[in-house]
Protein backbone atom coordinates (compact mmCIF):
# COMPACT_ATOMS: atom_id res chain seq x y z
CA UNK A 1 0.00 0.00 0.00
CA UNK A 2 1.26 3.66 -1.05
CA UNK A 3 2.08 6.06 1.83
CA UNK A 4 3.08 9.50 2.18
CA UNK A 5 6.39 10.04 3.57
CA UNK A 6 6.75 11.87 7.08
CA UNK A 7 8.25 15.08 5.39
CA UNK A 8 4.37 14.99 3.97
CA UNK A 9 6.40 15.13 0.70
CA UNK A 10 4.63 13.82 -1.88
CA UNK A 11 8.04 13.83 -4.43
CA UNK A 12 9.95 11.39 -2.30
CA UNK A 13 11.12 8.44 -4.13
CA UNK A 14 13.84 7.16 -1.09
CA UNK A 15 12.99 7.63 2.68
CA UNK A 16 14.52 5.78 5.30
CA UNK A 17 13.31 5.98 9.00
CA UNK A 18 15.64 5.30 11.65
CA UNK A 19 17.03 2.24 10.32
CA UNK A 20 20.23 0.66 12.24
CA UNK A 21 22.38 -1.87 11.63
CA UNK A 22 24.46 -3.98 13.95
CA UNK A 23 27.13 -6.72 12.90
CA UNK A 24 27.50 -8.67 15.74
CA UNK A 25 28.15 -6.14 18.61
CA UNK A 26 29.56 -3.44 15.73
CA UNK A 27 26.69 -0.74 15.29
CA UNK A 28 26.92 -0.46 11.52
CA UNK A 29 24.04 2.28 11.22
CA UNK A 30 22.67 4.09 14.26
CA UNK A 31 19.10 5.63 13.46
CA UNK A 32 19.69 7.11 10.00
CA UNK A 33 16.92 8.95 8.55
CA UNK A 34 16.44 10.99 5.31
CA UNK A 35 14.25 10.96 2.20
CA UNK A 36 15.37 11.08 -1.49
CA UNK A 37 13.39 13.41 -3.86
CA UNK A 38 12.05 11.87 -7.27
CA UNK A 39 15.10 13.24 -9.56
CA UNK A 40 17.88 13.85 -6.73
CA UNK A 41 21.20 12.87 -7.31
CA UNK A 42 22.01 12.15 -4.11
CA UNK A 43 25.74 12.07 -2.98
CA UNK A 44 26.39 9.98 0.38
CA UNK A 45 29.73 10.65 1.68
CA UNK A 46 31.47 9.18 4.33
CA UNK A 47 34.77 7.53 5.38
CA UNK A 48 35.72 3.85 4.70
CA UNK A 49 33.46 1.79 7.16
CA UNK A 50 30.90 5.10 8.49
CA UNK A 51 28.32 2.86 6.65
CA UNK A 52 27.92 4.28 3.12
CA UNK A 53 27.90 0.39 1.53
CA UNK A 54 25.49 -1.11 4.50
CA UNK A 55 23.19 1.63 3.88
CA UNK A 56 22.72 0.54 -0.24
CA UNK A 57 22.73 -2.93 1.04
CA UNK A 58 19.89 -2.30 2.65
CA UNK A 59 18.22 -0.46 0.09
CA UNK A 60 18.34 -2.92 -2.55
CA UNK A 61 17.80 -5.54 -0.12
CA UNK A 62 21.15 -7.53 0.22
CA UNK A 63 20.56 -7.11 3.99
CA UNK A 64 17.13 -7.87 5.25
CA UNK A 65 17.97 -8.15 9.45
CA UNK A 66 17.79 -4.30 10.30
CA UNK A 67 15.40 -1.83 12.38
CA UNK A 68 13.67 0.60 11.11
CA UNK A 69 11.66 1.44 7.86
CA UNK A 70 13.06 2.40 4.30
CA UNK A 71 10.49 3.02 1.33
CA UNK A 72 10.95 3.14 -1.84
CA UNK A 73 7.82 5.29 -3.79
CA UNK A 74 6.23 4.88 -0.79
CA UNK A 75 6.55 1.11 -0.41
CA UNK A 76 7.72 -0.93 2.34
CA UNK A 77 10.89 -2.61 0.83
CA UNK A 78 10.87 -5.32 3.52
CA UNK A 79 7.12 -6.03 2.09
CA UNK A 80 7.25 -4.95 -1.79
CA UNK A 81 10.52 -5.89 -3.30
CA UNK A 82 9.21 -8.07 -5.70
CA UNK A 83 7.73 -4.64 -7.35
CA UNK A 84 10.58 -2.43 -6.39
CA UNK A 85 12.85 -4.88 -8.02
CA UNK A 86 11.79 -3.17 -11.42
CA UNK A 87 12.29 0.29 -10.62
CA UNK A 88 15.77 -0.29 -8.85
CA UNK A 89 19.27 -0.71 -10.63
CA UNK A 90 22.09 -1.07 -8.60
CA UNK A 91 25.88 -0.64 -9.24
CA UNK A 92 28.00 -2.73 -6.64
CA UNK A 93 31.28 -1.72 -4.81
CA UNK A 94 32.79 -4.96 -4.89
CA UNK A 95 30.49 -7.72 -7.19
CA UNK A 96 32.37 -10.29 -9.30
CA UNK A 97 31.26 -11.39 -12.42
CA UNK A 98 31.49 -15.26 -13.41
CA UNK A 99 34.93 -14.84 -15.19
CA UNK A 100 33.33 -17.75 -17.75
CA UNK A 101 30.84 -15.12 -19.21
CA UNK A 102 31.38 -12.53 -21.93
CA UNK A 103 30.20 -9.01 -21.52
CA UNK A 104 27.06 -10.05 -23.97
CA UNK A 105 26.51 -13.53 -21.99
CA UNK A 106 26.43 -11.98 -18.19
CA UNK A 107 23.83 -9.25 -19.85
CA UNK A 108 22.12 -11.74 -21.15
CA UNK A 109 21.22 -13.33 -17.54
CA UNK A 110 21.15 -10.46 -15.76
CA UNK A 111 18.15 -9.61 -18.52
CA UNK A 112 16.39 -12.23 -18.35
CA UNK A 113 16.34 -12.73 -14.75
CA UNK A 114 15.13 -9.21 -14.45
CA UNK A 115 12.57 -10.11 -16.41
CA UNK A 116 13.13 -8.77 -19.75
CA UNK A 117 11.24 -10.27 -22.85
CA UNK A 118 14.20 -11.94 -25.39
CA UNK A 119 12.70 -9.70 -28.34
CA UNK A 120 13.88 -6.27 -26.50
CA UNK A 121 16.49 -8.07 -24.39
CA UNK A 122 18.75 -7.50 -27.36
CA UNK A 123 18.19 -3.94 -28.04
CA UNK A 124 18.03 -2.96 -24.89
CA UNK A 125 21.62 -4.83 -24.26
CA UNK A 126 23.03 -3.09 -27.33
CA UNK A 127 21.62 0.35 -26.22
CA UNK A 128 23.13 -0.01 -22.63
CA UNK A 129 26.29 -1.21 -23.85
CA UNK A 130 25.93 2.24 -26.34
CA UNK A 131 25.92 4.18 -23.52
CA UNK A 132 29.16 2.77 -21.91
CA UNK A 133 31.31 2.37 -24.76
CA UNK A 134 31.72 -1.35 -24.04
CA UNK A 135 30.12 -1.93 -27.65
CA UNK A 136 33.00 -2.84 -29.09
CA UNK A 137 34.22 -5.65 -26.58
CA UNK A 138 30.71 -7.20 -26.28
CA UNK A 139 31.87 -10.65 -26.88
CA UNK A 140 34.99 -10.04 -24.71
CA UNK A 141 35.31 -12.54 -22.21
CA UNK A 142 35.26 -11.18 -18.46
CA UNK A 143 38.47 -12.30 -17.25
CA UNK A 144 40.11 -10.73 -20.05
CA UNK A 145 38.17 -6.47 -19.18
CA UNK A 146 40.36 -3.90 -17.64
CA UNK A 147 39.46 -2.63 -14.48
CA UNK A 148 37.53 0.26 -16.17
CA UNK A 149 35.57 -2.22 -18.17
CA UNK A 150 34.58 -4.10 -15.33
CA UNK A 151 33.25 -0.84 -13.48
CA UNK A 152 31.26 0.31 -17.12
CA UNK A 153 30.07 -3.05 -17.05
CA UNK A 154 28.50 -3.05 -13.81
CA UNK A 155 26.75 0.38 -14.77
CA UNK A 156 25.56 -1.59 -17.86
CA UNK A 157 23.81 -3.89 -15.82
CA UNK A 158 22.17 -1.40 -14.12
CA UNK A 159 20.52 -0.25 -16.50
CA UNK A 160 19.18 -3.00 -18.15
CA UNK A 161 15.96 -2.75 -16.94
CA UNK A 162 15.30 1.30 -17.52
CA UNK A 163 15.61 2.07 -13.48
CA UNK A 164 14.01 4.93 -12.22
CA UNK A 165 16.56 4.77 -9.30
CA UNK A 166 20.47 4.28 -9.76
CA UNK A 167 22.19 3.38 -6.64
CA UNK A 168 25.60 3.89 -7.07
CA UNK A 169 28.08 2.53 -4.09
CA UNK A 170 31.36 3.82 -4.69
CA UNK A 171 31.47 3.51 -9.09
CA UNK A 172 34.97 5.74 -9.01
CA UNK A 173 36.91 3.97 -7.05
CA UNK A 174 40.22 2.29 -7.93
CA UNK A 175 39.77 3.81 -11.85
CA UNK A 176 42.67 5.76 -13.43
CA UNK A 177 42.31 9.01 -13.59
CA UNK A 178 40.29 8.50 -17.49
CA UNK A 179 38.09 5.93 -16.73
CA UNK A 180 37.22 8.28 -13.35
CA UNK A 181 35.99 10.80 -15.79
CA UNK A 182 34.41 8.87 -18.53
CA UNK A 183 32.26 7.29 -15.78
CA UNK A 184 31.53 10.50 -14.17
CA UNK A 185 30.38 12.04 -17.03
CA UNK A 186 27.63 8.57 -17.51
CA UNK A 187 26.78 9.61 -14.52
CA UNK A 188 25.74 12.94 -15.74
CA UNK A 189 24.36 11.72 -18.42
CA UNK A 190 21.90 9.44 -16.24
CA UNK A 191 21.28 11.66 -13.95
CA UNK A 192 20.34 14.71 -16.87
CA UNK A 193 17.67 11.83 -17.92
CA UNK A 194 16.02 11.95 -14.81
CA UNK A 195 17.09 9.26 -13.11
CA UNK A 196 16.84 9.69 -9.53
CA UNK A 197 20.77 8.82 -8.34
CA UNK A 198 22.41 7.83 -5.08
CA UNK A 199 26.03 7.93 -5.55
CA UNK A 200 28.46 6.98 -2.79
CA UNK A 201 32.02 7.81 -2.20
CA UNK A 202 34.56 8.40 0.14
CA UNK A 203 35.86 11.47 -1.80
CA UNK A 204 33.96 14.69 -2.00
CA UNK A 205 35.45 16.03 -4.92
CA UNK A 206 33.63 12.70 -6.88
CA UNK A 207 30.39 13.91 -6.21
CA UNK A 208 30.78 17.29 -5.52
CA UNK A 209 29.89 18.64 -9.54
CA UNK A 210 27.26 16.10 -9.76
CA UNK A 211 24.76 15.54 -6.18
CA UNK A 212 22.36 18.15 -5.86
CA UNK A 213 22.00 16.68 -2.48
CA UNK A 214 24.79 15.86 -0.21
CA UNK A 215 24.74 13.52 3.40
CA UNK A 216 27.59 12.97 5.42
CA UNK A 217 27.34 9.82 7.13
CA UNK A 218 30.46 9.19 9.74
CA UNK A 219 30.36 6.66 12.52
CA UNK A 220 27.38 5.00 11.44
CA UNK A 221 25.47 8.46 11.92
CA UNK A 222 24.15 11.12 9.38
CA UNK A 223 25.78 13.91 10.28
CA UNK A 224 24.36 16.62 7.62
CA UNK A 225 22.24 16.73 4.94
CA UNK A 226 22.26 19.50 2.59
CA UNK A 227 22.43 21.19 -0.92
CA UNK A 228 26.35 21.42 -1.89
CA UNK A 229 25.26 25.65 -1.11
CA UNK A 230 23.66 24.96 1.95
CA UNK A 231 26.13 23.19 3.10
CA UNK A 232 28.84 25.27 2.17
CA UNK A 233 27.17 28.23 3.63
CA UNK A 234 26.48 27.08 6.91
CA UNK A 235 29.78 26.18 7.58
CA UNK A 236 31.28 29.23 8.98
CA UNK A 237 34.60 28.70 7.40
CA UNK A 238 36.43 32.55 6.68
CA UNK A 239 37.02 33.36 2.83
CA UNK A 240 40.94 33.61 1.66
CA UNK A 241 41.87 36.41 0.05
CA UNK A 242 44.95 35.77 -2.15
CA UNK A 243 46.79 38.81 -3.34
CA UNK A 244 49.84 38.27 -6.21
CA UNK A 245 52.74 40.76 -6.67
CA UNK A 246 54.91 41.52 -9.14
CA UNK A 247 58.03 39.99 -9.71
CA UNK A 248 60.25 41.05 -7.01
CA UNK A 249 57.74 42.83 -5.37
CA UNK A 250 57.57 42.57 -1.78
CA UNK A 251 54.65 41.25 0.26
CA UNK A 252 52.76 44.37 1.55
CA UNK A 253 53.24 44.47 5.75
CA UNK A 254 50.93 45.47 8.10
CA UNK A 255 47.72 43.69 6.96
CA UNK A 256 47.71 41.70 9.36
CA UNK A 257 46.16 44.74 11.79
CA UNK A 258 43.52 45.08 9.72
CA UNK A 259 40.00 44.53 11.68
CA UNK A 260 38.90 40.95 10.35
CA UNK A 261 42.24 39.50 9.38
CA UNK A 262 42.89 36.32 11.33
CA UNK A 263 46.48 35.93 10.00
CA UNK A 264 48.55 36.64 7.03
CA UNK A 265 50.41 33.65 4.95
CA UNK A 266 53.37 34.49 3.07
CA UNK A 267 52.99 31.83 -0.14
CA UNK A 268 55.46 30.85 -3.05
CA UNK A 269 55.44 32.69 -6.13
CA UNK A 270 55.37 36.29 -4.75
CA UNK A 271 51.75 35.27 -3.14
CA UNK A 272 50.40 36.35 0.16
CA UNK A 273 46.87 34.80 1.86
CA UNK A 274 44.80 36.93 3.87
CA UNK A 275 43.05 34.14 6.27
CA UNK A 276 39.49 36.49 6.82
CA UNK A 277 38.15 35.69 10.10
CA UNK A 278 34.41 33.71 9.65
CA UNK A 279 32.56 36.37 10.63
CA UNK A 280 34.83 39.57 9.10
CA UNK A 281 32.64 41.63 6.81
CA UNK A 282 34.08 40.63 3.10
CA UNK A 283 33.33 43.92 1.54
CA UNK A 284 34.50 45.91 4.19
CA UNK A 285 38.14 44.04 4.69
CA UNK A 286 38.56 44.27 1.08
CA UNK A 287 38.31 47.42 1.40
CA UNK A 288 40.79 48.10 4.13
CA UNK A 289 42.99 45.65 2.58
CA UNK A 290 42.94 47.51 -1.00
CA UNK A 291 43.38 51.09 0.98
CA UNK A 292 46.56 49.90 2.95
CA UNK A 293 48.38 47.94 -0.74
CA UNK A 294 47.67 51.50 -2.51
CA UNK A 295 49.04 53.38 0.61
CA UNK A 296 52.12 51.81 0.92
CA UNK A 297 52.25 51.20 -2.80
CA UNK A 298 52.87 47.85 -2.63
CA UNK A 299 53.06 46.43 -6.62
CA UNK A 300 50.32 43.97 -6.68
CA UNK A 301 49.40 41.96 -9.90
CA UNK A 302 46.30 40.09 -9.22
CA UNK A 303 44.09 40.02 -5.96
CA UNK A 304 41.13 37.46 -5.32
CA UNK A 305 38.77 35.59 -3.35
CA UNK A 306 38.92 32.06 -2.62
CA UNK A 307 36.13 30.35 -1.22
CA UNK A 308 36.28 27.48 1.21
CA UNK A 309 36.23 24.41 -0.69
CA UNK A 310 33.74 21.95 -0.32
CA UNK A 311 35.69 19.40 0.81
CA UNK A 312 37.10 21.50 3.55
CA UNK A 313 34.02 21.69 4.52
CA UNK A 314 33.46 17.83 4.86
CA UNK A 315 36.64 17.45 6.74
CA UNK A 316 35.80 19.66 9.04
CA UNK A 317 32.49 18.09 9.53
CA UNK A 318 33.76 14.51 9.53
CA UNK A 319 36.59 15.89 12.35
CA UNK A 320 33.47 17.13 14.81
CA UNK A 321 34.19 21.02 14.55
CA UNK A 322 31.06 21.18 12.90
CA UNK A 323 28.98 24.31 14.80
CA UNK B 1 11.37 -19.01 -13.83
CA UNK B 2 14.58 -18.29 -12.37
CA UNK B 3 15.39 -21.83 -11.47
CA UNK B 4 15.12 -22.47 -15.25
CA UNK B 5 17.71 -19.73 -16.54
CA UNK B 6 19.88 -20.08 -13.44
CA UNK B 7 20.20 -23.98 -14.22
CA UNK B 8 20.54 -23.40 -18.06
CA UNK B 9 23.31 -21.01 -17.24
CA UNK B 10 25.27 -23.12 -14.45
CA UNK B 11 25.05 -26.20 -17.36
CA UNK B 12 26.70 -23.06 -19.95
CA UNK B 13 29.34 -22.43 -17.65
CA UNK B 14 30.27 -26.28 -17.11
CA UNK B 15 30.15 -26.26 -20.76
CA UNK B 16 32.51 -23.00 -20.91
CA UNK B 17 34.68 -23.42 -18.77
CA UNK B 18 35.67 -27.03 -19.89
CA UNK B 19 34.48 -28.99 -16.81
CA UNK B 20 31.60 -30.66 -19.05
CA UNK B 21 34.49 -31.94 -21.53
CA UNK B 22 36.57 -32.74 -18.78
CA UNK B 23 33.96 -34.91 -16.91
CA UNK B 24 32.60 -36.40 -19.85
CA UNK B 25 35.78 -37.50 -21.40
CA UNK B 26 37.66 -37.17 -18.53
CA UNK B 27 35.48 -39.69 -16.53
CA UNK B 28 35.14 -42.91 -19.57
CA UNK B 29 38.75 -42.40 -20.22
CA UNK B 30 39.77 -42.66 -16.32
CA UNK B 31 38.00 -45.80 -16.51
CA UNK B 32 39.30 -47.69 -19.09
CA UNK B 33 42.71 -46.75 -17.90
CA UNK B 34 41.65 -48.30 -14.77
CA UNK B 35 40.87 -51.10 -16.24
CA UNK B 36 43.34 -51.81 -18.65
CA UNK B 37 46.11 -50.91 -16.15
CA UNK B 38 45.74 -52.56 -13.37
CA UNK B 39 46.11 -56.36 -13.41
CA UNK B 40 43.99 -56.74 -10.50
CA UNK B 41 40.71 -55.81 -12.23
CA UNK B 42 41.65 -58.20 -14.65
CA UNK B 43 38.38 -60.71 -15.23
CA UNK B 44 36.26 -57.71 -14.07
CA UNK B 45 33.72 -56.45 -16.22
CA UNK B 46 34.62 -52.85 -17.01
CA UNK B 47 31.25 -51.85 -16.41
CA UNK B 48 31.32 -52.74 -13.00
CA UNK B 49 34.82 -50.73 -12.51
CA UNK B 50 33.02 -47.79 -13.96
CA UNK B 51 30.33 -47.87 -11.52
CA UNK B 52 32.34 -48.31 -8.28
CA UNK B 53 34.92 -46.28 -9.72
CA UNK B 54 32.14 -43.41 -9.68
CA UNK B 55 30.58 -43.83 -6.52
CA UNK B 56 34.51 -43.67 -4.76
CA UNK B 57 35.78 -40.29 -7.61
CA UNK B 58 32.45 -38.69 -8.74
CA UNK B 59 31.03 -38.14 -5.43
CA UNK B 60 34.23 -36.29 -4.26
CA UNK B 61 34.44 -34.05 -7.35
CA UNK B 62 30.94 -33.32 -7.18
CA UNK B 63 31.42 -32.05 -3.80
CA UNK B 64 34.27 -30.21 -4.54
CA UNK B 65 33.27 -28.44 -7.29
CA UNK B 66 29.97 -27.03 -5.85
CA UNK B 67 31.40 -26.46 -2.64
CA UNK B 68 34.44 -24.56 -3.86
CA UNK B 69 32.23 -22.69 -6.66
CA UNK B 70 29.97 -21.70 -4.09
CA UNK B 71 32.51 -20.44 -1.56
CA UNK B 72 34.36 -18.43 -4.45
CA UNK B 73 31.23 -16.64 -5.62
CA UNK B 74 30.06 -15.69 -2.27
CA UNK B 75 33.45 -14.09 -1.81
CA UNK B 76 33.75 -12.57 -5.21
CA UNK B 77 30.28 -11.04 -4.09
CA UNK B 78 28.69 -12.50 -7.50
CA UNK B 79 25.52 -13.17 -5.86
CA UNK B 80 24.62 -9.49 -5.19
CA UNK B 81 23.75 -8.81 -8.84
CA UNK B 82 21.30 -12.06 -8.53
CA UNK B 83 19.90 -11.29 -5.36
CA UNK B 84 18.84 -7.86 -6.66
CA UNK B 85 17.17 -9.41 -9.28
CA UNK B 86 13.78 -11.40 -8.55
CA UNK B 87 15.55 -14.14 -7.72
CA UNK B 88 14.60 -16.88 -4.99
CA UNK B 89 17.79 -17.39 -2.97
CA UNK B 90 16.36 -21.13 -2.97
CA UNK B 91 17.07 -21.20 -7.09
CA UNK B 92 20.75 -20.45 -6.90
CA UNK B 93 21.47 -23.30 -4.86
CA UNK B 94 19.12 -25.98 -6.39
CA UNK B 95 20.46 -24.88 -10.01
CA UNK B 96 24.27 -25.78 -9.02
CA UNK B 97 22.90 -29.11 -7.36
CA UNK B 98 20.84 -29.90 -11.03
CA UNK B 99 23.27 -29.43 -13.42
CA UNK B 100 26.39 -30.22 -11.56
CA UNK B 101 24.29 -33.85 -10.48
CA UNK B 102 23.18 -33.96 -14.17
CA UNK B 103 26.33 -33.33 -15.39
CA UNK B 104 27.81 -36.24 -13.30
CA UNK B 105 24.11 -38.51 -14.16
CA UNK B 106 25.67 -37.97 -17.69
CA UNK B 107 29.46 -38.79 -17.26
CA UNK B 108 28.39 -41.84 -15.46
CA UNK B 109 25.65 -42.87 -18.37
CA UNK B 110 28.51 -42.47 -20.84
CA UNK B 111 31.14 -44.01 -19.05
CA UNK B 112 29.09 -46.70 -18.92
CA UNK B 113 27.53 -47.55 -22.09
CA UNK B 114 31.22 -47.15 -23.21
CA UNK B 115 32.33 -49.88 -20.26
CA UNK B 116 29.17 -52.08 -21.54
CA UNK B 117 30.04 -52.19 -25.24
CA UNK B 118 33.79 -53.04 -24.23
CA UNK B 119 32.64 -55.95 -21.95
CA UNK B 120 29.98 -57.20 -24.95
CA UNK B 121 33.11 -56.85 -27.31
CA UNK B 122 35.91 -58.77 -24.69
CA UNK B 123 33.67 -61.16 -22.52
CA UNK B 124 31.21 -61.59 -24.82
CA UNK B 125 27.16 -62.05 -24.03
CA UNK B 126 27.36 -60.68 -20.20
CA UNK B 127 25.92 -62.82 -17.67
CA UNK B 128 22.84 -61.79 -15.81
CA UNK B 129 24.59 -61.27 -12.50
CA UNK B 130 27.15 -58.74 -13.79
CA UNK B 131 23.84 -56.68 -15.39
CA UNK B 132 22.43 -56.74 -11.69
CA UNK B 133 25.62 -55.95 -10.22
CA UNK B 134 26.32 -53.27 -12.48
CA UNK B 135 22.28 -51.46 -11.71
CA UNK B 136 23.16 -52.50 -8.07
CA UNK B 137 26.18 -50.52 -8.63
CA UNK B 138 24.87 -47.89 -10.52
CA UNK B 139 21.97 -46.52 -8.20
CA UNK B 140 24.65 -46.90 -4.90
CA UNK B 141 26.94 -44.55 -7.36
CA UNK B 142 23.67 -42.71 -8.04
CA UNK B 143 22.43 -41.94 -4.39
CA UNK B 144 26.42 -41.79 -3.19
CA UNK B 145 26.67 -38.54 -6.13
CA UNK B 146 23.14 -37.08 -4.94
CA UNK B 147 24.25 -37.32 -1.00
CA UNK B 148 27.57 -35.55 -1.90
CA UNK B 149 26.46 -32.72 -4.37
CA UNK B 150 24.39 -31.72 -1.20
CA UNK B 151 27.55 -31.57 1.21
CA UNK B 152 29.01 -29.71 -1.38
CA UNK B 153 26.17 -27.26 -1.25
CA UNK B 154 26.06 -27.68 2.62
CA UNK B 155 29.82 -26.96 2.79
CA UNK B 156 29.99 -24.11 0.34
CA UNK B 157 27.08 -22.63 2.14
CA UNK B 158 28.89 -22.68 5.41
CA UNK B 159 32.07 -21.46 4.86
CA UNK B 160 33.88 -18.41 3.12
CA UNK B 161 36.90 -19.91 2.35
CA UNK B 162 37.47 -21.64 -0.98
CA UNK B 163 40.35 -24.42 0.79
CA UNK B 164 38.38 -24.62 3.41
CA UNK B 165 35.37 -25.98 1.14
CA UNK B 166 37.52 -27.82 -0.28
CA UNK B 167 39.39 -29.82 2.10
CA UNK B 168 35.91 -30.37 3.30
CA UNK B 169 34.35 -31.67 0.27
CA UNK B 170 37.44 -33.93 -0.22
CA UNK B 171 37.62 -35.88 3.58
CA UNK B 172 33.64 -36.09 4.47
CA UNK B 173 32.00 -35.25 0.95
CA UNK B 174 33.40 -38.13 0.01
CA UNK B 175 33.17 -40.11 2.99
CA UNK B 176 29.69 -39.60 4.17
CA UNK B 177 28.08 -40.52 0.78
CA UNK B 178 29.34 -43.51 1.44
CA UNK B 179 26.19 -43.71 3.35
CA UNK B 180 24.74 -45.14 0.30
CA UNK B 181 26.52 -47.60 0.33
CA UNK B 182 27.22 -49.24 3.78
CA UNK B 183 24.31 -50.70 5.33
CA UNK B 184 23.29 -53.04 2.60
CA UNK B 185 27.26 -54.62 2.88
CA UNK B 186 25.93 -55.68 6.79
CA UNK B 187 22.62 -56.00 6.89
CA UNK B 188 21.81 -59.03 4.46
CA UNK B 189 17.70 -58.13 4.30
CA UNK B 190 17.94 -54.47 2.66
CA UNK B 191 17.65 -54.12 -0.56
CA UNK B 192 20.53 -52.23 -1.82
CA UNK B 193 18.64 -50.37 -5.03
CA UNK B 194 15.84 -49.76 -2.83
CA UNK B 195 18.00 -49.02 0.15
CA UNK B 196 19.86 -45.99 -1.92
CA UNK B 197 17.10 -45.16 -3.76
CA UNK B 198 15.71 -44.08 -0.90
CA UNK B 199 19.19 -42.32 0.67
CA UNK B 200 19.68 -41.09 -1.83
CA UNK B 201 16.69 -38.79 -1.83
CA UNK B 202 16.02 -38.54 1.52
CA UNK B 203 18.83 -37.17 2.76
CA UNK B 204 20.00 -34.85 -0.18
CA UNK B 205 16.38 -32.97 0.96
CA UNK B 206 17.44 -32.59 4.06
CA UNK B 207 20.60 -31.01 3.61
CA UNK B 208 19.85 -29.01 1.00
CA UNK B 209 16.74 -27.77 2.43
CA UNK B 210 19.39 -26.99 5.45
CA UNK B 211 21.50 -25.08 3.29
CA UNK B 212 18.54 -23.29 1.60
CA UNK B 213 17.41 -22.04 4.68
CA UNK B 214 21.02 -20.95 6.03
CA UNK B 215 21.37 -19.35 2.27
CA UNK B 216 18.44 -17.39 2.91
CA UNK B 217 19.23 -15.70 6.01
CA UNK B 218 22.59 -14.95 4.93
CA UNK B 219 23.65 -10.86 4.65
CA UNK B 220 25.43 -10.42 1.30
Amino acid sequence: MNRQNSSGNNKALIEFQTVSKSYKKTLALDKISFTINKGDVFGYIGPNGAGKTTTIKILVGLIRDYTGDVYIAGKNISKSFQEIYKILGYHPQEAGFQRWRTINHALNTFGRLSGLESNHLESKIREVLEFVNLQDVRYKKIIHLSGGMIQKLRLAQALLNDPQILVLDEPLSGLDPSSRYQIKNLIKNLSQKGITILFSSHILTDIQDIANKIGILNKSRIIKIGSPDELQNEFNIGNIIEIVYIKGGNSCPNLEDIDGIERIEIGASNKQFAHLKGDADIDDTIHRILRIITEQKCKMRNFRILTPSLEEVYLKYIEGDAK
Amino acid sequence: MSLKILFLDELKGFYKSKVMIILWVGMPLLSLLFHYIFPETEGIPISSIVALLFSSIGGMLASAMLSTSIASEKVRHVYDLFLIRPVRRANILLAKFFAVYLCLIIATGISLVIGLIIDQLTIGNLPEYVIDQTIESLSISLAGIAIACSLGIFFGTIVTSVPVAAILSVYLGNQLSAISILPPLFIDFIDPILFSLLIGSIIPTIIITISIMIFARKQF
